[in-house]
Parts: structure tokens; sequence; C-alpha cells
């Protein structure tokens, strides 16, 4: 009996994660809606602050970032295939490791080592202080003043972050290619559309759509779930951490699976 | 206006701190709720203002039930909780913390920023109207809650010591406000309150949380 409920507990506790997830996700979407015409202006300045914390303030990281990573992946790509005429494929290089993968992964992976430890440290403490509750208790609703404007916020960030992202990296690689081989841009471009297709856009589409909200909603879980002490903080944080990581991955599995399987 | 029956709480690491509460405030109502240090005051008021959920019973409040439930009132009675510590937006300053729920509530900006204004006045914030909750003193912050719910006039008010640490000065301030509300028929109050002496004799009536809590017991 013991070694079944030992067995048991943690299947229990990712269903009922699972159930929280779907819960605060369907909340927010219901109060989303329920949303007057009035209050748009004080929840948008809320998504207004998001942005400008998970967009625009990592802009620099992001963008730095990815034009090291388009022509570093240039550099080892020419490296391995010097002499078999590797200035055909990289429009493919570009698209399959870039666009289709690294683009939206990446930026998951930053916008959760910068904003979703943030939103989870931020709504602990505020937990704690007893601000939820005022809110709650005041008639305004936390759903609407801070998870929507948190996930619209992320989402938003997240679709700009990939754009600036994947933009940096295909100068990063151009950079390289015109630097070695004399690659023109017109050449380069060309070969870069000529690989790239629908399927990839509504792919990075859904990418964002399901990063964002799996990086929020996590940072909210967690960082909401906090009750007792200021300890408990750092715990949620690295739980945000490490649980949304394995989200994106999967999402990430999944979305590969489905598009291009 | 608020009915509580077999009410039991527990303590957030799972401790009962009360059981087989039944009591009833009318609309209009005084009710003064005292006990110790921890026994559970503040608890109970956040059960009654529907943010936090009791270990078992049942809530209601202006007739809508609270619990079992969602602990959402939906407009049903509108509430002010005045914060024995805590409770300010501590991104917002404390003139933006008293307006936001009337914001939200969609008034006119000019009656938010009169109804801020005149709460601020009443509780001598005025000055500090524009500082952030960590700029503020420790009686700063507790007028703020106070002014918040000033600024509300709200149905039912409940406060949570509201004269806990206050010097004679402040405790007067906040001593006046509290009176003109006990003297408002239209305003059902409940104070948590360590100390009964302020509010002692008629019309209050006395709750008394179990001293010693029921700390050691485990449900």
């Amino acid at each position: 009996m013991t070694f079944l409920a030992r067995l048991g507990a943690p299947v229990r506790g990712f269903l009922e994660f699972l159930g929280d997830q779907v819960h605060l996700v369907l909340r927010t979407l219901r109060y989303g809606l329920l949303l007057r015409l009035d209050q748009l202006p004080i929840v948008g300045a809320q998504i207004r602050l998001q942005i400008r914390f998970t967009g625009l303030q990592a802009l620099a990281l992001v963008t730095g970032t990815a034009l090291l990573l388009g022509a570093v992946t240039l550099i080892q790509a020419f490296s391995q295939l010097s002499g078999l005429g590797a200035e055909n494929y990289i429009g493919v290089l570009m698209v399959l490791i870039i666009l289709r993968e690294l683009g939206p992964l990446l930026t998951a992976v930053l916008v959760i080592g910068r904003s979703a430890t943030a939103i989870a440290a931020e709504l602990g403490a505020m937990q704690l202080n007893g601000e939820v509750d005022a809110l709650a208790a005041h008639g305004v609703n936390p759903y609407q003043y801070l998870l929507l404007p948190r996930w619209v916020g992320v989402l938003v960030s997240v679709f700009a972050l990939v754009v600036f992202f994947d933009g940096a990296a295909l100068g990063g690689g151009f950079l390289v290619a015109k630097l070695k081989y004399g690659v023109t841009f017109g050449f380069y471009m060309d070969s870069v559309r000529q690989t790239l297709s629908n399927r990839d856009f509504v792919a990075t589409l859904l990418k964002v759509i399901l990063f964002s909200g799996a990086i929020t909603f996590h940072a909210c879980h967690f960082g909401l779930g906090i009750r007792r002490s200021q300890t408990e903080i750092p715990q949620a944080v690295t739980r945000t951490v490490v649980t949304a990581l394995v989200a994106v991955f999967l999402l990430d599995g999944l979305i590969a699976a489905l598009f291009y399987f | 206006m608020i009915e509580l029956h077999d009410l039991a709480l527990a303590a957030p690491d799972g401790r009962l701190l009360l059981k087989e509460l039944a009591l009833a405030v009318p609309r209009g109502g005084r009710q003064l709720i005292t006990g110790a240090s921890g026994s559970g005051k503040s608890r109970l008021l956040q059960v009654i203002a529907g943010t936090e959920q009791p270990l078992r019973g049942r809530v209601a409040v202006g007739g809508r039930r609270l619990w079992p439930g969602d602990g959402a009132l939906a407009g049903a009675v509108e509430v002010g909780l005045a914060f024995a510590r805590g409770g300010l937006l501590s991104n917002l300053s404390l003139g933006e913390n008293i307006a936001l729920p009337l914001r939200f509530r969609g008034l006119p900006t000019t009656e938010v920023a009169a109804r801020v204004g005149a709460a601020l006045d009443r509780l001598g914030l005025s000055s500090v109207a524009g500082l952030r909750p960590h700029a503020l003193s420790a009686s700063a912050r507790k007028h703020g809650n106070l002014a918040r719910v000033l600024a509300l006039a709200p149905e039912l008010i409940l406060l949570d010591d509201p004269l806990e640490g206050l010097d004679s000065a402040d405790r007067a301030t906040a001593l006046e406000v509290i009176r003109a509300w006990e003297l408002d028929p239209g305003k059902t109050l409940v104070i948590a309150q360590e100390e009964p002496d302020p509010f002692a004799g008629a019309p209050w009536r006395r709750f008394a949380m179990p001293s010693p809590p029921l700390l050691l017991e485990v449900p």
C-alpha cells in the first residue's frame, strides 16, 4: 500500500499541476473577455510595463546572442562542408537550424531566464505581502490585473523577440558568408527565401503562442502558490525555470513532429 | 449581512485554529472579534472577504454564498478590508493604491481624484501620497489601508487590528474615522482587535477567538 502511495503521489501531483494550469488559463481567458471598456487603460498600462521589461529591455541581449549564433553556425557549417559547395546550402542551413528551431527555442529560454523568474518572484512577494488578497477583496480581479497583462505582454514580447532573433541571426550568417565567400546579399536572401515555406511561419507562430503561455502560466502558478514565507520565493523561481524549460522543449518536439515528421 | 455556519479555520501550516463557529452579523451590525495574536482573527476576516478558503463550513455575505464556492462576491456587496500589515501594492504610490479599486470600478476620473484627495486629507497622508509603500512609515501604511477603505465607501468594512502599533496622535486619527463609520447605519463593521477597549459596550457585539488557540490539535 505504501509502495502504491509512493508511486501514485508524483502522478497525482503532476495531474494537479496540469489541472491548475488549465484552470489558470481558462479563468484568465474568461475574465479577459469580461473586461469592460473603461478597465482597458488600467490593464493596458500593465501590459505596456510587461512588454517594456520582457521585450524592450531584452532586445539587446536577444539580438546580440542571435547575431553571434548566426555567424557561428555558418562558420562551423563552412568548416565542415568546405569544398563541397557549401554556399549553395546557406539558405537550407539557416532556415533549418535558426528559423525553424533555434530562433523560437533560444528566445523562449532567454525569456524564461529573464522574465519568468521575475514574474514568479514578483507574484510570490505580492502574495506574501497581502497585495493579491487586497486586489481581490476590493473588486480588482487578479486574473484581469495580474495574469492577463503578463500573458499578453509575454506573448507580444516573445513574438517580437523571435522576429528580431531571426533577423539578427540571418544578419550574422550573412556577414560570415560575405567575408568568407563573398556571397552577395541578393544570393543569400534568395537562398533563404527558397527554403522558407508558409508551414515554417505557421509553426513559428504556434510556437510563440504556446511557449509564451507555458512561460507565463508556469511562473504564475509557482509565484501565486507561495503562502508562508520568503524562503519559498527562490524555490518557486527554480521550479518555474525547470518546469517551463521542460514544457517548452516538449512543445517544441511536439510541433516539430506535427509539422515536419 | 454575514452568516457563518459550522466554520473551521486552519493556520497556513494546517493546524486547527477554530471549529464549529456559528456567527451572524446583521446589515448595519457592529462585530468585534477579539483574541490573542496568532489566534486566527485575520484569517477569519479574510474568509469573510472571500480571499481565504476555510477548512470547512459555510460562509455567506450579503446573501451570496462565498464558501463552499470560489469566494467571489462578484459585486453583490462592496467590501473594504484594511490589512494589519501589507496590503498596498509595492509598485504603486499611496495615491495610486487608493485610486486603483475606484478606477477599476469605472468611476469618472474627477470623482476618483476627489475621493482619493478627501481620504488622504482625512488621514493626514496628503504629503506622502506620491510615495510608494516601502518609503512610508508603518503607521502611514496602516493609515493608507484605512484611506483606501474610506475612499471606497463600502457597505461592509473589515478592519484588521486598525490601532495596533500606532502612537497616540495616529490612533486618535484612526479612531475618529472608525467612529464615523460606527455612526453610519448603512455600514456593517467588523473589527479584529487584540485589545477590545476602544470598542467596548453597545452597539458592539463581541466574539472571542478560542484562547489559547487550538494550535496543538491536528485535524
